[in-house]
C-alpha cells in the first residue's frame, strides 16, 4: 500500500513537473517583446527627412499626438504607449534597416510606419519572417496590400483601385459620362488603376475610349492627351503622380479640352494650391475633381478641430495637407490594442486588427479588415476643386474589393 | 488625324530644343575637355530653383532673375572646375584628361547639388516658374502654338548661333579647340589652359541655367529634374557629340520621335525611344549625325 502510495506520488509529482514544464515555455511566448504590465512600445516611422519629407513628417505627428492622448486619458487597459521614432527616408533599403532596428534592437511590439508602398513592400518578407505585425502609417498603394500578407495592414487612404472605381462611379452617377479616357503610369500601380477603372466602367455600362499608359518620368504629354482628345470622351481620369498631373491638366487647358471634366486620383495633387499655381491658370480647373478620404474638406469644424489638435500637440507647427494621412493608422491601432484587451499578443493584436471594422468621424467610410484583407478603406468623397476652392461633391464612392483584380 | 500628327511634331521641336540646350552645355564641355559632365542635369534643375527663389523672394523681374541664376551658375562652374577637375588633373590638368576620375567627379557633383536642394524648404513639390510672356497661344488651323514654346526655339537658336561663332571667331574659343586637339601643346604656346577651362565650366553651368529657366514653366522642377540630362545626352550622341548644331539636330530629332511613337504607336513606349534612337544611331553612324569622324588624338 506503502509502495502504491509513493509510486502514486512520484507519479503527482512527475505530472505537476510535466505541467510546470509545459506552462513554462506558454508563459513566455504568452509576453511577446514590448510590452509590460504597464506599458506598450510601438515603432513609429515615416520619412523625415529625404525628398519625401512631406509625405512623413506631419503624418507622424498626428500618429504621436493620438497616442500621447490616449497616454492622456490613462492609456489602454492600463498601458501607456511608448514610442520609438524613426526616420525611414521612404527608401527600401533605410526602412528595412529600421524596421530590423526596432524590431531586434529596441525589441518594440508593433510596428507603425510607412509612408511608401514600394518601401513597405521591401519589409514583407522580414515583418512575415518575424511574426511582427506592421500598420502602414500612410502608405496606400497596392503592392503592400495585395496580395494580403498576414501581418501588414495599411491602405487607410484607399488603394489605387478605390481610387479608380470611386472616380469612374462618381464619372456615371454625377457626371452622367458614357465614354471615359484613362491615363495612368506604366507601372503596378497604373496597371491596378486602369484594369479597375475597365472592370467599373464596364459594370456600369460605360465604354473606355483611350486608355494612356505613360512612363511616370514623361516630359513631354503631348501625344497622350492628343490620343485622349481624338478619342472623344465625356471625361479624363487620371492616376498621374504630382509633376506629370500638372503637366496633363496644362495640355488639357492648352488643347481647349476644359469643357470635358479631369478627374485626378489624390496622390497627383498633394497640395491643392501648389498644384494650381503649377498649372498656372485657374480657367483651366473649372472642370475638374479629385478624390479624397477625409471629411475635412467638406466639414469645415471638423478641418479646424483637427487642426486645433496638431497645434496643441506640436506648438509653432502649421499642419500641412497630408497631416490628416497620419490619423486613421493610429486611430486604428489604438482601436484593435483595446479590442484585444489586457492579455493582448501580437497574435491577438492581428486578429482583433482583421476583425476590425470602425467609422471614425473624419474618415470619408469604414476602416474595415478581414481574413483576406488588409486595405483599409474602400470609401472615398469627390471634391471638386477650381484653383480656389474645395467643395465635397454628393455622395460617397467605392471600390467592391473584386472588381479589376 | 494629319492635325495630330502636326501637333505632335511642334510640341516635339520645342520639347527637343530644351533637350538640345541641355546637351549644348554638355558638348562645349566635352569639345574642349574631354570631360563628359554627368551632373549637368543638376546645373540646370539648381539654375531652375535659383531663378524661381530670386522670383519668390527677391521679387525682381523675369529678366533678372534670368541674368542672376546665369550669373550664379556661371560662378558654380568656375568654382567647380577650380576646386575639383583642376585638382584631379593637377598638374597632369594640362595634358590628356583622365577619364574615370573626372566622370566620377562629375558624378560626384550630381549627387551633392539634388542632396543640398533636397533639404531646401520649398522643393519638396514639383514648382513652375510662370512662363516668360504670358501672351495667348497662337493657333495655326487646329494647331497651337504657345507663345512660351516661340521663346525657347528662338532662344536655343540663338544660344547655339552664339557659341558656334565663340569658338569659330573668337580668340578664346580658337584657343578652347586647340586645347581641346593637345592641351599640353596649347600649355607650351602660352594659352591659359587653366583659366579657359574654367570659363567653359562657367560657361556651360551658365547656359543649363538658362535652360532650366526656359523649361521650368514647361516641364516643372524638382529636385530630381536633372533626369532630364538622359535626354541630353541622346540628343547630343545623335547630333554627334562635338557639333553644336548636331545637338539642336540631335534634340529635335528627339522630341519629335517620342512625340510621334507616342500618338502613333504607344505613349508607354515613349521612354525607350531615345536609347532606341541611340543603338541605331551607334550602329550606323558612331560619330552621330554630325560629329567629327572618330580618330585617334595626338597626346
Amino acid at each position: 500500500m506503502k509502495a502504491l502510495a509513493t509510486i502514486a506520488g512520484r507519479r503527482a509529482v512527475a505530472a505537476a513537473l510535466l505541467g510546470f514544464a509545459t506552462l513554462l515555455p506558454l508563459g513566455a511566448q504568452a509576453a511577446d517583446p514590448g510590452i509590460t504590465d504597464n506599458e506598450i512600445t510601438i515603432g513609429l516611422f515615416g520619412p523625415l527627412s529625404g525628398p519625401l519629407i512631406a509625405y512623413g513628417i506631419d503624418p507622424l505627428n498626428a500618429a504621436k499626438m493620438l497616442y500621447e492622448d490616449v497616454n492622456a486619458r490613462g492609456g489602454i487597459h492600463g498601458r501607456k504607449v511608448k514610442l520609438v521614432i524613426e526616420d525611414d527616408k521612404c527608401t527600401p533599403n533605410d526602412l528595412v534597416a529600421v524596421v530590423k532596428k526596432l524590431t531586434t534592437v529596441d525589441k518594440v511590439f508593433i510596428l507603425h510606419g510607412g509612408s511608401c508602398t514600394a518601401a513597405v513592400a521591401a519589409a514583407q518578407e522580414f515583418v512575415g519572417r518575424e511574426k511582427m505585425p506592421m500598420m502602414m502609417l500612410n502608405a496606400a498603394g497596392d503592392n503592400a496590400v495585395f496580395p494580403p500578407q498576414r501581418y501588414i495592414f495599411g491602405s487607410f487612404q484607399g488603394t489605387q483601385r478605390t481610387y479608380a472605381s470611386s472616380l469612374t462611379e462618381f464619372a456615371q452617377k454625377q457626371l452622367k459620362a458614357k465614354r471615359i479616357a484613362v491615363i495612368v503610369h506604366d507601372d503596378d500601380y497604373g496597371r491596378a488603376n486602369l484594369a479597375t477603372a475597365r472592370a467599373v466602367a464596364e459594370s456600369l455600362g460605360m465604354q473606355v475610349v483611350a486608355a494612356e499608359r505613360i512612363p511616370p518620368n514623361i516630359t513631354d504629354v503631348t501625344a497622350p492627351m492628343l490620343n485622349i482628345r481624338a478619342a472623344k470622351p465625356d471625361v479624363i481620369l487620371s492616376g498621374a503622380y504630382p509633376a506629370p498631373a500638372v503637366l496633363i491638366a496644362q495640355k488639357y487647358g492648352e488643347y481647349g479640352m476644359t469643357d470635358i471634366p479631369l478627374l485626378q486620383a489624390a496622390q497627383g495633387i498633394p497640395t491643392p494650391s501648389v498644384f494650381a499655381k503649377n498649372v498656372g491658370n485657374d480657367a483651366v480647373l473649372k472642370n475638374f475633381y479629385h478624390t479624397w478620404a477625409f471629411n475635412d474638406i467638406g466639414d469645415p469644424a471638423l478641418k479646424e478641430k483637427w487642426s486645433a489638435m496638431y497645434k496643441k500637440a506640436n506648438p509653432g507647427r502649421e499642419p500641412g495637407p497630408f497631416m490628416i494621412s497620419g490619423a486613421p493608422s493610429a486611430l486604428a491601432t489604438i482601436a484593435a490594442l483595446e479590442k484585444a484587451g489586457r492579455n493582448v499578443t501580437r497574435e491577438s493584436f492581428v486578429a482583433a486588427m482583421e476583425s476590425l471594422d470602425i467609422k471614425p468621424e473624419i474618415m470619408a467610410g469604414p476602416i474595415k479588415f478581414g481574413p483576406d484583407r488588409r486595405d483599409g478603406l474602400r470609401h472615398m468623397l469627390v471634391i471638386k476643386y477650381d484653383g480656389k476652392t474645395q467643395k465635397a461633391m454628393p455622395g460617397v464612392y467605392s471600390w467592391d474589393g473584386k472588381s479589376g483584380m | 488625324m494629319s492635325t495630330i500628327i502636326v501637333q505632335a511634331v511642334v510640341s516635339g521641336i520645342v520639347t527637343g530644343c530644351i533637350y538640345a540646350l541641355v546637351a549644348l552645355s554638355l558638348v562645349i564641355i566635352f569639345k574642349t575637355t574631354d570631360v563628359v559632365n554627368f551632373g549637368g542635369g543638376e546645373f540646370v534643375m539648381v539654375g531652375s530653383f535659383l531663378a524661381l527663389f530670386a522670383l519668390v523672394y527677391l521679387g525682381v523681374g523675369y529678366a533678372l532673375a534670368l541674368l542672376l541664376a546665369a550669373v550664379a551658375m556661371f560662378a558654380l562652374g568656375v568654382t567647380f572646375d577650380a576646386v575639383t577637375m583642376n585638382r584631379i588633373g593637377g598638374r597632369l590638368y594640362t595634358r590628356q584628361t583622365e577619364l574615370v576620375p573626372t566622370i566620377v567627379a562629375t558624378i560626384g557633383l550630381s549627387y551633392l547639388l539634388k542632396g543640398i536642394v533636397r533639404v531646401v524648404p520649398y522643393t519638396e513639390e514639383p514648382r513652375r516658374i510662370p512662363p516668360l510672356f504670358n501672351a495667348p497661344p497662337i493657333f495655326v488651323g487646329d494647331v497651337v502654338i504657345q507663345a512660351q514654346d516661340v521663346v525657347i526655339v528662338v532662344a536655343t537658336t540663338l544660344i547655339m548661333i552664339g557659341l558656334w561663332a565663340f569658338f569659330r571667331f573668337t580668340m578664346a574659343g580658337r584657343a578652347l579647340r586647340a586645347i581641346s586637339q593637345n592641351a599640353r601643346a596649347a600649355c607650351l604656346s602660352g594659352m591659359p589652359v587653366r583659366t579657359l577651362r574654367m570659363v567653359v565650366w562657367g560657361l556651360s553651368a551658365g547656359i543649363a541655367a538658362v535652360a532650366g529657366v526656359l523649361f521650368a514653366p514647361k516641364l516643372l522642377i524638382t529636385p530630381d529634374s536633372g533626369t532630364l540630362v538622359m535626354f541630353a545626352f541622346a540628343a547630343a550622341i545623335v547630333g554627334g557629340f562635338t557639333s553644336l548644331p548636331g545637338c539642336v539636330v540631335g534634340g529635335i530629332v528627339l522630341g519629335v520621335t517620342q512625340n510621334l511613337v507616342g500618338v502613333l504607336i504607344a505613349p508607354q513606349a515613349i521612354s525607350v525611344t531615345p536609347f532606341f534612337i541611340i543603338m541605331v544611331v551607334l550602329l550606323l553612324r558612331p560619330q552621330g549625325l554630325f560629329g567629327d569622324a572618330i580618330a585617334l588624338k595626338k597626346v
